[in-house]
């Protein structure tokens, strides 16, 4: 389950909340995405700052508290997989069709996503090198690229 | 430090030479047990790893760190015609006894006769013809070569074409950019709301893009309550930017 917060106006700040829906008792995920990095065509990834927190149950409570409003939500299901520092995401998207009700969902697309990221300390650009060469090794069954979201505005 | 390394060499080409063995076994079984049900890509398949697997021993052997293994001899310390359970053991019982019959067949270090015979022949051969002569030679080898190469990789690319299109198509560019902004911003789910005064998302903070880049990129702080604390950003960037997620 994930939901994007979005900030008082006139501050677009959006906070990504995430909660595991097979697992009870596991910690919300909070996350911040920054705007990607220009790197122009060297990198072959997209580069975000990102702050990641592990929070309690009470997270959207607390975020309506401090002012954020919900802004979009959606259930994901899928497979993870794990190659070292490299995590690979495949998942349905599926659309809530009551809002709060995760039990009413419709997939958004026949498709999966599938979504290869790495978490890395600022500065490292040789990740993305590692990413593309590992984007590479899968095709032609899947084609992995840079997809840029601002461009799908 | 050198015999470390030679240790390490041997213990590597041990390895290696293990793994060929198990292939070599794994073929030959294969070859043996089920020569009516094989196919030709499958006996490729062992080819190849073969194949793949004598070049991993070849660049053990040419690796940096390799002493020079020309210049160590192997010297039979002790011969005795007597059953030897330890060497039992390591060949798989194919050589019980090290004695003087096994040990020229096993440490040879020269080509066998026939191949010395057809190596001294090319050597005469090359020696015979001129140096022009044999760089027209090597060169018209070059040249058909490349040719060949040109043609089949001419001959791939045209298949490819026609028979990927009825392949099924594995993913679709469309619904890629649709889930991508399904993810990012929420474009085409149910209860998404307007952006109202914000604008367009990204817009809002022009000059953050630029300066968080020095900041630290992973921060996973377990906190129970107060998830929106100072992030401690390093880099000198202005603390008014930590500052908003608490805003």
């Amino acid at each position: 389950l994930v939901s994007g917060v979005r900030g008082p106006p006139p501050s677009p700040f959006v906070l990504r909340a995430r909660r595991s829906m097979d697992k009870s008792g596991m910690p919300w995920h909070l996350r911040y995405l920054g705007q990607p990095e220009i790197g122009d065509k060297n990198r072959h990834a997209l580069v975000r700052n990102c702050v990641d927190i592990a929070t309690s149950d009470n997270l959207t409570d607390f975020l309506v508290e401090m002012g954020f409003r919900m802004d979009h939500e959606f259930v994901a299901k899928g497979h993870v997989f794990r190659k070292g520092i490299m995590k690979i995401v495949v998942y349905k998207i599926f659309r809530i069709l009551m809002p709060g009700n995760t039990e009413s969902i419709e997939p958004l697309s026949l498709s999966y996503l599938v979504e290869l990221n790495v978490v890395a300390p600022a500065g490292q650009d040789v990740v993305s090198d590692d990413m593309r060469n590992f984007a590479e090794q899968l095709k032609p069954l899947v084609h992995l690229e840079k997809i840029d979201p601002k461009r799908l505005m | 430090r050198e015999e470390k390394q030679l240790e390490l060499t041997l213990e590597a080409l041990i390895s290696q030479v293990a793994d060929l063995k198990n292939s070599l076994v794994s073929f030959i079984y294969k070859l043996e047990n089920e020569y009516d049900r094989l196919t030709w890509p499958s006996v490729l398949d062992s080819f190849a790893l073969l194949s793949g697997q004598l070049n991993t021993l070849n660049k053990v052997l040419k690796h940096e760190k390799t002493p020079l293994l020309r210049n160590q001899v192997i010297i039979p310390l002790v011969l005795s015609p007597d059953r030897d359970e330890e060497i039992m053991r390591q060949t798989e019982g194919r050589v019980p006894v090290f004695s003087h019959e096994v040990v020229p067949d096993h440490l040879r270090t020269k080509p066998d006769p026939e191949v010395e015979e057809q190596e001294k022949q090319l050597i005469t051969d090359a020696a015979r013809i001129s140096p022009d002569v044999a760089q027209k030679q090597i060169q018209s080898l070059n040249k058909m070569c490349s040719n060949l190469l040109e043609k089949i990789s001419k001959e791939e690319r045209e298949s490819e074409s026609g028979g990927l299109r009825q392949n099924k198509q594995t993913f679709n560019p469309a619904d890629t950019n649709a889930l991508v902004a399904a993810v990012a911003f929420g474009k085409g789910l149910s209860n998404r709301r307007p952006p109202g005064s914000g604008g367009s998302v990204q817009s809002g903070q022009p000059g953050a893009g630029g300066i968080i880049a020095g900041a630290s990129g992973m921060q996973q702080v377990p906190m129970s309550g107060a998830p929106a604390q100072q992030q401690p950003m390093m880099a000198g960037v202005q603390m008014a930017q930590a500052g908003q997620p608490g805003k």
